[in-house]
């Protein structure tokens, strides 16, 4: 089946300054595909490109199978969903998510009833007679979605599309948006900065670094495994540690297990143990976080044993089950 | 609010008094039965209002005044426009210099960019009185148009015109759609500034007047150095009762804050 996306070493320099650099990425139908990274990656940039809204310096972009390099964006077939919503201010609801459809030259009746089928799918019916400006920012995000799912797009381009709402809705409309697709089955690119929602809706992540990947893969797969300590620190490994035969590891702190004299005598069977004492106890309600110091040596561990204080003789232990191997970076690599 | 905030309400009071004031004051001495500029006036009656229309010089100085407020808020505006969008969406290199150089108008005084004119247009190269007066004020104008326009521009979202075209609008069917829709309320509020520019404008009108050719405010100014009569109060009067009605009609197109802010 030929993917829906496909980027062929796609580049883009901004004044000289490679902003995403010799980029391969392929999206097939039906998938859920988020591009991940801190700001500055060049996740913007790369959707942009897809868009048709700014071209490659270099690289080839395939939709559909076709060489899309050079189309302009209203021969794309997209469905894109900005950051800002960028709803048109002087249009009713209505006549924003019938824009696409007109510009198509949708009759009339199906254009009605098409239009009606996208609010339907937002749950935002009744509000086809407002303005935008009367709208809260959830429902002006709904719209967004609704204009842009209106079209049948053969791919919905999502940039940071939840970045402008508070906590709590954010989270109820990374649902709302992992529904709508179920629903429609579109083909889907998300932009963001929030592993969790990147997490909690691909069915592929690609992660960023500098324009180039990092690391890509089914969510599991690479929250279970960073390929390297970029991926792993921008998934919230906290702990890099040079284990006493030599290897590299990362685990999470919440996987490190602090033993003290009461909880145990006996020296767990698998990975790593060593002595060390707590230098600092983070209090989180659920949790603590303890730092724990080991021959000049600094372990994170979260702890639900609300009696540890700072000055605390205890054990650590790395179960072998968590820490992951890390490839040196060249940084870390002895000088010869 | 009067008690909570004594100093405030004091000087917002004496603002109104002196703005105000001067104005009532013209309004009342307009419908004065007097023979001369007097407060306050011994009587009533219409008779000034009845003596400015009928003064053939106020007629053709309106006449001017409208026209070349009219044409200059046009030829300001299509010239305007073109240099606020490029300037806004940065497509060329240099947009900074030539919004400076469509800027500069505005820095200059206006007796020696009349002067100026005057030297180039009407000495130099020969051109009508009117021709002058439409192309001076033209260039005192085209500062308000890019500003005006421009800033409407710059609250805008750059995105909606890359939304109309990532939803199968062509460039000139998004530009038609969507932005210059967007950017109504800035055209109106820079053509409402712009004409009224003009309209008040002295120093350009008075230097490039020509025989038969100048503006009502010049007009104006002419009469108060000969007369001292009660008609300049009268024919102020109906200027301030059209501006007024103006001001009203703006609001009710396009709100009053979006025309004077900025
Ligand atoms: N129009 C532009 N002109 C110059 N540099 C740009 C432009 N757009 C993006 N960049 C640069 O390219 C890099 C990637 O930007 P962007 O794709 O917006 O990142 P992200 O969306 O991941 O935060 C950044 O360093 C940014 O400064
Ligand atoms: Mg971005």
């Amino acid at each position: 089946m030929t993917p829906v996306v496909q980027l062929d070493a796609v580049s883009r320099e901004f004044a000289g300054t490679a902003a995403v650099r010799e980029l391969d990425l392929t999206v097939r139908r039906g998938e859920f595909t988020a591009l991940l990274g801190p700001s500055g990656c060049g996740k913007t940039t790369t959707l942009r490109m897809i868009a048709g809204f700014l071209e490659p310096t270099a690289g080839r972009i395939l939709l559909e199978g076709e060489d899309a390099t050079r189309l302009p964006p209203e021969r794309r077939n997209i469905g894109m969903v900005f950051q800002s919503y960028a709803l048109f201010p002087h249009m009713t609801v209505e006549k924003n998510v019938a824009f696409g459809l007109k510009m198509r030259g949708i009759p009339d009746g199906e254009l009605r009833t098409r239009t009606g089928e996208a609010l339907e799918l937002v749950g935002l019916s009744h509000l086809a007679g407002r303005k935008p400006k009367q709208l809260s920012g959830g429902q002006q995000q709904r719209i967004a979605l609704a204009r842009a799912i209106a079209v049948r797009p053969s791919v919905l381009l999502l940039d940071e599309p939840l970045s402008n709402l508070d906590a709590r809705l954010r989270i109820q409309m990374r649902q709302e948006l992992a529904r709508i697709q179920k629903e429609t089955g579109l083909t889907a690119i998300l932009v963001t900065h929030d592993q969790e929602e990147a997490l909690e809706l691909a069915d592929s992540m690609v992660i960023l670094d500098q324009g180039t990947v990092a690391q890509q893969g089914a969510p599991r797969e690479v929250f279970r495994a960073p390929a390297n300590r970029f991926v792993a620190e921008f998934l919230g490994y906290e702990n890099f540690v040079e284990l006493p035969d030599g290897r590299t590891v990362t685990i999470r702190p919440e996987h490190v297990e602090v033993l003290t004299s009461e909880s145990t005598d006996s020296t767990p069977s698998d990975g790593t143990t060593v002595d060390a004492v707590l230098t600092a106890v983070r209090f989180r309600g659920t949790d603590c976080v303890v730092t724990a110091v080991s021959q000049g040596r600094t372990v994170l561990a979260t702890s639900s044993d609300f009696e540890l204080r700072s000055g605390r003789q205890v054990r650590v232990h790395l179960p072998a089950a968590h820490t992951i191997d890390l490839p040196r970076t060249k940084q870390e690599l002895p000088t010869s | 609010m009067i008690r909570r905030r004594p100093v405030l309400s004091l000087l917002s009071a004496l603002a109104m008094v002196f703005l105000l004031g001067p104005i009532l004051l013209v309004v009342a001495i307009g419908f004065s039965s007097g023979d001369t500029v007097e407060f306050p006036p011994p009587g009533f009656s219409l008779r000034w209002f009845d003596q400015a229309l009928s003064n053939a010089s106020f007629q053709q100085g309106l006449l001017t005044s409208l026209l070349v407020a009219a044409a200059a808020t046009l030829f300001a505006l299509v010239l305007g426009i073109p240099v606020a969008l490029a300037v806004q969406r940065r497509t060329f290199r240099g947009h900074k210099a030539v919004e400076t150089l469509f800027l500069s108008p505005a820095i200059v005084p206006e007796l020696v960019l009349g002067f100026a004119l005057f030297q180039q247009l009407m000495v130099t190269m020969r051109i009508t009185a009117l021709g002058a007066l439409l192309i001076g004020h033209t260039v005192l104008l085209l500062p308000y148009a890019v500003r005006v326009t421009g800033a409407s521009l710059a609250l805008s979202d750059p995105a909606l015109e890359e939304a109309a075209r990532g939803l199968g609008a062509g460039p000139l069917r998004a530009f038609f759609a969507i932005t210059l829709p967007v950017m109504t309320p800035g055209i109106v509020s820079a053509a409402v500034l712009s004409f009224l520019t003009s309209f008040n404008n002295v120093p350009l009108s008075l230097l490039l007047k020509g025989p038969g050719i100048s503006t009502l405010p010049v007009e104006m100014l002419n009469y108060v150095q000969f007369s001292y009569d009660p008609t300049v109060a009268a024919v102020s009067t109906l200027l301030l009762a059209a501006t007024v009605g103006a001001a009203l009609l703006t609001e009710r197109l396009v709100g009053f804050n979006k025309v004077f802010s900025r």
